[in-house]
């Protein structure tokens, strides 16, 4: 039976091999390819004998120069940025082509403890032969030590601080002690971490200036281009149309294009046509968000409409993405409403949705 | 005899290290250095201990001031270098390109020609993006970074041969640069100077110029015919060039301006000039104390980890030394946490710094002081230290100009004009009084790099006033000093400015204060058809804004802020019936009804707001008399009431004395306090009534002692039945004879 989704360096196999084939730079021990052909499977590249390296991550080449280049260094790397702009699936996509395993996850919750990251044991046997090796539970940290690799941290703000503090002794001493045992494990060259973290989310736990002093930060930003961030919010929705198989029309590009827009404006604070500066509400309007609304409105034109995308099946889900403080956001957007949506003839139908489910 | 061209960028560090080195062992006895030839006289004073950059020359046409180009030197200039040289070595230092009085006809004949065919505009360094593309560089600038301005310890003339090699290739190739057609003359007219050097027996001709002329000045003798013959095609040009220095700033080095090439990081330049050893890590550190000075943590080892991250940057993108890109995306990286934020703390105090040039005292006048020197002569104004006072007519065509200077040169700061007050009325009068003050000459100069005449000057220092500024009032109060200064341009910009920021401010009470003034310019004031267009725009804008968030803005406000508030929607309120626009005022209502349904707004904002309501006929009269009551119920704090009757008299007793239900509901209120509670309240009582003309308080004061008013009289009857009619009869024969008087 098919997975429902491959793990990176599965779907990607040939691509890594042969990038690897073709690399001719120097790769640091322990990783499978050169960090320079790393940003090139990253970034996407036409190989010189014809084969196409597809991009993975669409956006500035910089940022992925300085992580890359994090990891070369024995600092950790930090992946940063509101929800929805990549994070994980760029640290995914890393260590798929740097140590060609992207399965050592820590998938960091408010709940798990400190046997999640440094080890845990295995009570039967603890309690049959005492502590020894063999009733250890290693952790996917431990085994990135251990085997030279890269293990992922999600969501590292979510775990709670004395947890969080754990990490400071390994990425700095590169050392993870076993008192019980009266032993350690030491990283062999080739381990690093990939942390990812959200810094859009209320109660998360800020990391301490120790921790945060071990990573070295990207902060991935919401993409660049409309046109860009156009395509995504498209081939996204048509994929969950096919998958849910939606009885509605394919949503015209136009109105993709209408939300998009407002999104781009109300997030980065400034018409498409620079001239009006306008408010940001509180909410991260990411490209995610903007599927949503997309998906939800034609959810609503399929099974309580004509099966045709219209304005008004918009407007709910537009103001619930836009509006999520009662008093400044409404604000926020009765003011982008009244200046900016109220002004363009072509949007006039929106105006009225709008202003009719607001009331 | 031997001509060597030394191809640089302008304001390029590494440049500057190898024209400096290669001047050392060439020993030539002349230099040339791009530049029009009419500032040649000019470079002789570079080296003038008082004469520091940031400096830069300014070439003007004597009779159009708005014929200008500016060139800039810092200290790591190549140009500049050159001219250091030559001042050690005695040796003559010429300007060598196209004379600017040619130049700027040149000028407007192509500004005539681009408003006729809209063509874009083609970037100088163009050519050179050429080579990084091949190269896999991300600009031309990049490149020519790399391959010339970052390597270390290479052999200057080699270097030289290097630049005009890979210039020669891309010449020869045919790769077009966006000014050609310009640069056609202006190499010509090079070699001509160069020619002109020759002839004078120089026997070792240094040539300093922009990289991309080096190929086209050799091969002199052959060309010598060809040169002569496109010179003289060139029309003929009676401009009077004049030059001077003028101090400028690191602010300015970095746009884009004579040369054609600004610089993005003048600071990261100066560093590289002044450092001869470990320039990373000095970097890095300055860096590093910057941000400690701010109160970032910021530890040695953020300085180590910034380095190391730079090295693996530099590596991964191949460069053969760190540069400037990968030493800042690490502090970035490292020291920022990836932020933005902290990282323009190092673009305001480092890479731009506030630094401005310093020119010695007896420098010749710069354009700006000649041309306040002509108008001020012009309107027969003398520069005199005595006191001389001017009451102007403004309909007088002399006066009204004088105005205008006499506003602009406030603007600039330069208090030799002052205004005083005229007793005559009338607003066609302005008093001055004029005292002139040598120190005024030095803030002329300080002030010429604004402009060129008082005009542009003060166009140009509003614009910059306008980027520092964010509140809407001050935007308001620039507007009011455009408009008697009648510098419509920048009042354009002010008004672009507004528009942008209006809807981001977040100051609702900003806004307010703004409003009135906006809207009584916009009814009252001396300006254009087009401007008022425009501030009736802004007006709405502004205005939506005001309707959407007042009542949140009036939540929770303090005494002395709820006060002004209260000042401040009574005044809104008067203007914005000057609107005369019906879907403002009722959605002005509708604002005014939220703030009286919202809870926790302060009571002299709430009695304020009824108020209004009630004048503007919006509500019925139990509910007046509903919320009266409500607001005055003896369950309310008493100074609470107090306030709330301050904001809801609003300065005037008269509504007291002609409608006895709310005179009613007030003396109930009034009597219900005990003793102790009115000593707290008198002040704010005080305040509400101290301010109604002295006949009112006498009429509320009668009207006291009788009591409350038996309410089933209605207000008409009341008023007929106190209307003495015997007395009213005594009148009318003295208003028969004044009428029949008139007749007679």
């Amino acid at each position: 039976m098919d997975v429902l989704r491959q793990h990176a360096e599965d779907e990607f196999k040939e691509e890594l091999e042969e990038l690897q084939k073709q690399d001719k730079g120097i790769r640091p021990d322990n990783w499978q390819l050169s960090p320079i052909a790393v940003v090139d499977y990253l970034m996407g590249k036409k190989l010189t004998n014809g084969k196409v390296i597809s991009p993975k991550y669409i956006g500035k080449r910089r940022l992925m120069e300085i992580a890359v280049a994090t990891l070369t260094t024995d600092r950790a790397l930090l992946l940063y940025g509101i929800p929805g702009t990549g994070k994980s699936w760029v640290s995914e996509h890393l260590t798929a082509a740097i140590t060609g395993n992207s399965k050592l996850l820590i998938q960091g919750t408010s709940g798990i403890g400190e046997e999640a990251i440094r080890y845990g044991w295995n009570y039967a046997k603890l309690l049959v032969d005492g502590p020894s090796r063999d009733a250890l539970v290693e952790t996917p940290l431990m085994q990135a030590m251990k085997n030279g690799k890269i293990a992922r941290i999600e969501e590292l703000t979510r775990i709670s601080a004395d947890v969080q503090d754990n990490l400071i002794t390994i990425l700095s001493e590169k050392l993870l002690p076993i008192p019980e045992l009266n032993t350690e494990v030491q990283a062999i060259s080739g381990f690093n971490v990939i942390a990812t973290a959200n810094n859009r989310d209320k109660g998360v736990n800020e990391l301490s200036s120790a921790l945060k002093r071990r990573f070295n930060t990207v902060i991935l930003p919401t993409p660049d281009s409309a046109e860009e961030e156009i395509n995504i919010v498209k081939s996204r929705v048509e994929k969950m149309m096919e998958r849910n198989k939606l009885p509605a029309e394919k949503p015209p590009l136009k109105e993709i294009q209408r939300i998009v827009t407002i999104f781009r404006e109300l997030r980065s604070g400034v018409t498409e046509d620079g001239r009006t500066k306008i408010k940001s509400p509180t909410g991260t309007l990411s490209s995610a968000e903007a599927i949503g609304v997309v998906n939800n409105g034609l959810a609503l034109a399929a099974h309580f409409g004509d099966g045709r995308l219209s304005s008004m099946d918009i407007a709910s889900g537009l103001i619930g993405a836009i509006v999520k403080d009662p008093i400044h956001d409404k604000e926020v957007w009765d003011d982008y409403l009244e200046s900016i949506v109220k002004t363009r003839r072509e949007w006039k139908d929106l105006y009225r949705s709008c202003k009719e489910v607001s009331q | 005899m031997s001509v060597h061209i030394l191809g640089i960028r302008h304001h390029g560090v590494g440049s500057a290290e190898m024209v400096k080195s290669y001047l050392k062992e060439l020993k030539p006895d002349i230099i040339l250095v791009e530049g029009p030839p009419e500032i040649s006289d000019q470079l002789q004073l570079i080296g003038h201990k008082d004469l520091q950059p940031p400096v830069a020359l300014i070439v003007y046409d004597e009779s159009n001031l708005e014929r200008t180009s500016f060139y800039p030197f810092a200290e790591y200039s190549p140009e500049w270098v050159a001219c250091q040289y030559a001042g050690a070595a005695s040796i003559p230092i010429r300007a060598m390109d196209l004379p600017a009085a040619i130049t700027f006809n040149i000028e407007d004949k192509v500004e005539k020609e681009k408003s006729e065919g809209d063509q874009p505009e083609i970037y100088r360094g163009d050519p050179i993006s050429y080579l990084a593309d091949i190269a896999g560089y991300p600009s031309g600038e990049a490149w020519w970074d790399d391959q010339f301005e970052l390597v270390e310890f290479r052999d200057a003339q080699e270097h030289f041969e290097g630049v005009g090699l890979a210039m020669k290739t891309l010449r020869e190739e045919g790769i077009a640069s966006g000014l050609d057609q310009e640069n056609v003359y202006r190499e010509a007219y090079m070699r001509q100077l160069i020619r002109t050097a020759q002839n004078e027996m120089y026997g070792t001709i240094a040539v300093i110029c922009g990289a991309w002329h080096g190929p086209e000045l050799v091969d002199l003798e052959q060309k010598a015919k060809e040169d002569a013959k496109l010179l003289k095609s060139l029309p003929k040009s009676k401009i009077k060039i004049k030059c001077s220095w003028i101090p400028w700033t690191n602010n300015r080095l970095s746009r884009t301006s004579g040369y054609g090439a600004g610089i993005s990081s003048p600071g990261w330049y100066e560093h590289r000039w002044s450092t001869s050893e470990d320039l990373e890590i000095s970097w890095l550190s300055k860096v590093a104390t910057l941000f400690r000075a701010q109160e970032v943590d910021i530890s040695t080892a953020h300085v180590l980890e910034s380095y190391r991250l730079a090295h693996s940057l530099a590596v991964l993108r191949d460069h053969t030394i760190i540069s400037y890109t990968d030493l800042h995306d690490a502090i970035r990286t490292v020291m920022c946490n990836g932020d933005d934020i902290l990282f323009e703390l190092i673009k305001k105090h480092l890479l731009v710094n506030d630094r401005i040039g310093n020119l010695p005292s007896d420098i010749p006048k710069v354009p700006l002081q000649q041309d306040f020197e002509d108008q001020a002569k012009s309107m027969r104004l003398k520069l005199s230290a005595m006191p001389k006072i001017y009451s102007l007519d403004l309909r007088k065509p002399l006066d009204l100009k004088r105005s205008i200077f006499f506003h602009r040169l406030n603007i600039l700061e330069i208090d030799w004009a002052i205004r005083k007050t005229v007793r005559k009325k009338g607003s066609f009068k302005e008093g001055w009084e004029l005292t002139w003050n040598p120190k005024m000459q030095i803030l002329l100069i300080d002030k010429s790099s604004y402009g060129t005449t008082v005009e542009f000057a003060t166009q140009g220092l509003i614009e910059q006033t306008l980027s520092n500024e964010k509140s809407i009032s001050a935007f308001v109060k620039l507007i009011n000093l455009c408009i008697p200064a009648q510098l419509f341009k920048a009042m354009d910009s002010v008004l672009l400015k507004i528009n942008q920021i209006a809807s981001i401010s977040n100051d609702t009470i900003d806004i307010m204060r703004s409003l009135p003034k906006l809207i009584n310019i916009s009814r009252y004031g001396d300006v254009r058809k087009t401007d008022v267009d425009q501030i009736d725009k802004i007006v709405l804008r502004l205005f939506n804004k005001v309707s959407t968030s007042l009542a949140n803005a009036c939540y929770g406000l303090d005494e002395d802020n709820s006060n002004e508030v209260f000042l401040l929607i009574g005044e809104l309120d008067r203007s914005l019936k000057l609107l005369e626009d019906q879907d403002i005022a009722n959605r002005w209502i509708r604002t005014l009804e939220e703030i009286v349904a919202k809870e926790g707004i302060h009571m002299v904002i709430k009695g304020c707001t009824i108020r209004l309501l009630f004048d503007q006929n919006q509500l019925q009269d139990d509910e007046l008399s509903t919320l009266l009551s409500y607001h005055l119920s003896p369950m309310n704090e008493a100074k609470d009431v107090a306030f709330w009757v301050e904001g809801f008299l609003r300065g005037s007793g008269l509504i007291l004395i002609y409608d006895n239900r709310i005179w009613n509901l007030i003396y109930e209120w009034v009597a219900s306090v005990n003793s102790e509670q009115f000593v707290d309240l008198l002040p704010v009582l005080r305040r509400a009534f101290s301010n109604f003309p002295s006949g009112e308080r006498k009429q509320i004061g009668q009207k006291a002692s009788r009591g409350l008013v038996q309410l089933e009289s209605t207000n008409v009857v009341l008023a007929s039945s106190t209307i003495d009619h015997e007395k009213g009869m005594t009148i009318l024969p003295y208003i028969q004879k004044f009428l029949n008087g008139n007749h007679a």
